[in-house]
């Protein structure tokens, strides 16, 4: 295990969620008035641990903590700013990150922080979307031109695993777009289950993505597909569902992690291979992007599905 | 000529060694030459010892000392360490070492937690010499190739081009506007703490990073009580512990 800014991967499960962890200051032993001594960082050492990883489960071992407001209080010391794909913000307080807009107040859906904003009477929240762990995230950070997912989208998502970024897939596409989340595990389907409980634009479809005939009748046209299965015939897989539900001249956002197409070659012959593959199957890739600092040997590739025919003047 | 010379020789009678004459059969074996020569080696090289031991302990300094004298003993003439009482036991010293990795451990695994926790708030935003990633565009025709604009291409404002993770279009700059607090003053307040963020940060990784070394120090040493066979690869350095290469040895 290699600590650092590296990107994830090697790390065990993290501990469930503790959400909503009260500004950043806790980490200095016996302040306040505590008669001295040493405090555990985070109060109270080590409790809560261990119950479960991956997503939390209700707010059950979370001894009496309350709602648990996010971040710094009031609204008043953070500054928005609107992103260049639409839904997705950026929030430039105490804290440096990529924000979209929760859907549902008052909840973190793994444990992510949120910051609320008061305008006028209305209070806007905002959950923070953390780039190490979302490849969409680190892509859109990395200065992505267009990620096709918007307010009113219908997308589907490949890959969806605990359903992390499809939270904030959700979050973006708003009460109008739609979200057709497909996980083939049954474990992280169930943390995905959970998460489409509180949103009702998070479709989940626990199926295998190689075979879109089984979920056919869940499904209808979509705007974008995006995809992050990491199997070798990713490609393929897109490539499938795209025939079987992709209007003409949407749009496919994948993720490619280089090791698992191949971990003999070099990333860029991987990304390149992948790209022609794309060609062959009327996808239209438009851009490419790797995903450093945040992914080692990652890319992301936007492209357009059976493009309209070009003008001729 | 030669092969008459070889027919004589099958003419000639063999020569035979000289033995003991009947005689002297009582004083045993005639001694050779070989024999001789084995005997006086054998013979000089015990005499030079003597002579050298001799030598030595007339040489000898009589306020020579050395710890071994005390702390050990002839056993049936070979010298042997004598045995003092162990104050830890080897146990207790595994189990010591145990302890402390499992400590270092826990506190690795402890600062790793915070530092995830950092992370999903602290996304390197506008941090200096960040990796770079790279970003293609693919165009139709070699023609756009040449007259592609970055600014233009992504409708955004040439001078929002290097801020890579916004660029808002023009569309948007024009349209939405900055929420929460925009006083000058507190902005500044913001910005300073957010740089305090990053510094503990990049103290909690580093941290980490030093712990890990230390707990793999640890384990290194543990591993190196047991009694196989072992070479070392690669010497222990600041930020690595040593690197053993140890004989496989099927476990059951």
């Amino acid at each position: 295990m290699r600590p650092g800014f590296s990107p994830r991967g090697d790390r065990g499960g993290r501990g469930g969620g503790r959400g909503g962890f009260r500004g950043g200051f806790g980490d200095r032993g016996g302040r306040g008035g505590r008669g001295g001594g040493f405090r555990s960082p985070d109060g109270g050492g080590f409790r809560g641990r261990g119950g479960g990883r991956g997503t939390p489960r209700g707010r059950g071992g979370r001894g009496g903590r309350g709602g648990g407001r996010g971040g710094l209080g009031g609204g008043k010391r953070v500054l928005i700013e609107p992103h260049r794909h639409e839904g997705v913000f950026i929030c430039r307080g105490k804290e440096d990150a990529l924000v979209t807009k929760n859907m549902v107040m008052g909840e973190s859906v793994y444990g992510e922080k949120r910051m609320s904003v008061e305008e006028g009477e209305a209070k806007i929240e905002y959950r923070a979307w953390n780039p190490f762990r979302s490849k969409l995230a680190a892509a859109i950070l990395g200065g992505i031109d267009k990620i096709h997912i918007k307010p009113g989208a219908k997308v589907m998502y490949l890959g969806a695993a605990s359903g992390t970024t499809v939270s904030h897939v959700s979050d973006i596409v708003g009460p109008e777009g739609l979200v057709y989340a497909v996980e083939f595990s049954h474990r992280s389907g169930r943390d995905l289950l959970n998460v489409a409980k509180k949103r009702t634009n998070i479709i989940p479809i626990i199926e295998d993505a190689r075979h879109p005939h089984k979920y056919r009748m869940l499904v209808g046209m979509v705007d974008v597909i995006f995809a992050d299965v990491a199997q070798p015939d990713q490609t393929r897989i897109v490539a499938l569902n795209a025939h079987n539900f992709l209007k003409n001249g949407g749009h496919f956002v994948i993720s490619i992690k280089a090791n698992c197409i191949d971990s003999t070659a070099a990333p860029e012959a991987v990304f390149a291979s992948e790209v022609k593959k794309m060609s062959a199957e009327n996808m239209k890739p438009q851009e490419q992007l790797t995903l450093e600092p945040y992914e080692r040997d990652h890319a992301v590739v936007v492209g357009i599905y059976r493009p309209p025919p070009k003008q001729k003047k | 000529m030669s092969s008459f010379r070889k027919a004589l020789k099958s003419q000639q009678r063999n020569h035979h060694e000289r033995s003991q004459p009947g005689f002297r059969k009582t004083v045993g074996l005639l001694e050779k030459k070989k024999d001789y020569k084995l005997r006086a080696v054998d013979y000089h090289k015990k005499q030079n010892t003597l002579s050298a031991l001799r030598k030595k302990a007339l040489e000898k300094n009589p306020d020579e000392f050395y710890f071994k004298m005390i702390s050990s003993k002839l056993e049936d003439g070979v010298h042997v360490m004598k045995k003092t009482e162990e104050e830890v036991t080897e146990e207790q010293k595994n189990v010591m070492r145990t302890q402390d990795m499992r400590y270092v451990e826990m506190k690795r695994v402890a600062e790793a937690k915070k530092i995830e926790r950092l992370k999903g708030e602290l996304h390197l935003l506008d941090a200096e010499n960040k990796q770079k990633n790279k970003h293609t565009f693919f165009v139709d025709s070699n023609k756009k190739v040449e007259t592609f604009n970055l600014a233009s291409h992504l409708g955004t404002h040439p001078k929002l081009v290097d801020r890579v993770y916004n660029r808002p279009t023009l569309q948007t700059l024009e349209t939405k506007s900055i929420k929460g607090s925009v006083k000058p003053n507190i902005i500044n307040k913001l910005a300073k703490q957010r740089k305090h963020q990053y510094k503990i940060l990049s103290q909690r990784i580093d941290r980490e990073k030093k712990m890990f070394v230390i707990s793999q120090k640890i384990q290194t040493r543990k591993d190196l009580q047991d009694k196989n066979k072992k070479v070392k690869v690669k010497k222990e350095t600041p930020d690595r512990a040593a690197i053993y290469k140890f004989e496989s040895k099927r476990k059951r």
